[in-house]
């Protein structure tokens, strides 16, 4: 039985609401129909951490994902708006060669995960409590929390330095 | 079967649609899109290990928040690229993207 806690049904239900939404970002030919179905897929995808009982990572997807990046996407979508008339094909060339290539990675890759050992496995999913991450984090993980910081730093100088006017060589 | 290997599974096709978005579609902000997707369906992978392997909590759920972060960091510097060059080509589709070519 998929799943943790909960019905089995939860999780198809979960696990259909993701594909399909992800399946139209890929499909769609308007680009903001393409932004409203990711932001959907993210929300399924953080009710999927939910039903994982990973309740931390599900608040952060909708804050982060949900919140934060799809306006920065809608954003771009609206800045570059264009009237190119209907084009005619919005997949390029390569589709012929993409498409059978993602089912193959897809087949290969589960049969992999089916077959493969990945370790002791317990029956149903356990949540780490808010203070035993917190401890990790500021403990063994302060490093690489520290790095994090440093690196959105340097992501927001380097966005304001790239989407920044030209300014005049005098 | 074990519950772990179903979420796995999802999170394979979920990668495997964006990485079939990465390749065809042209609108550059779409593929920035899709690479969202595969980072999600990554990272729900590695919540599912992380909540049922036995040993080592939260450690996964840590790593998740940071790809998490990265990837807010990424889809920043991305888009601003993207602009950049709007600004310069007055197009988004990845085709016409051919500066290099002389």
């Amino acid at each position: 039985m998929p799943g943790g806690d909960f019905h089995p049904w939860i999780f198809f239900i979960l696990a259909f609401w993701i594909l399909v939404c992800g399946l139209g970002v890929v499909a769609f030919k308007k680009v903001m129909y393409s932004a409203v179905s990711m932001v959907f897929c993210f929300l399924g995808v953080a009710f999927a951490y939910a039903a994982l009982s990973a309740p931390l990572v599900a608040v952060v997807q909708v804050l982060v994902y949900v919140g934060a990046i799809s306006i920065v996407v809608i954003f771009a979508i609206m800045l570059t708006e264009v009237q190119e008339g209907a084009r005619d094909q919005f997949f390029n060339r390569q589709t012929i060669f993409a498409a059978p290539l993602a089912i193959a990675v897809a087949a290969v890759v589960s049969v992999v995960i089916v077959s493969a050992d990945i370790g002791r496995i317990g029956d149903t999913a356990r949540t780490p409590s808010l203070h035993q991450l917190s401890a990790l984090l500021f403990n063994r993980y302060v490093f690489p929390f520290e790095l994090i910081s440093l690196v959105l730093v340097a992501a927001m100088i380097g966005a304001i330095v790239l989407a920044r006017k030209e300014e005049e060589k005098s | 079967m074990n519950a772990l290997y179903w979420w796995l599974l999802l999170a394979v096709m979920l990668f495997c649609i964006g990485a079939f978005g990465v390749l065809a579609r042209r609108n550059v902000i779409v593929v920035v899109m899709c690479l969202e997707l595969m980072l999600n369906a990554v990272n729900i992978a590695l919540v599912a290990i992380a909540q049922f392997r036995v040993g080592a909590p939260g450690a996964g759920t840590l790593f998740s928040l940071f790809i998490i972060t990265l990837a807010a960091a990424e889809v920043t510097v991305g888009l601003a690229i993207v602009i950049a060059n709007y600004r310069n080509k007055r197009t988004v589709q990845a085709d016409q993207y051919d500066q290099l070519k002389g």
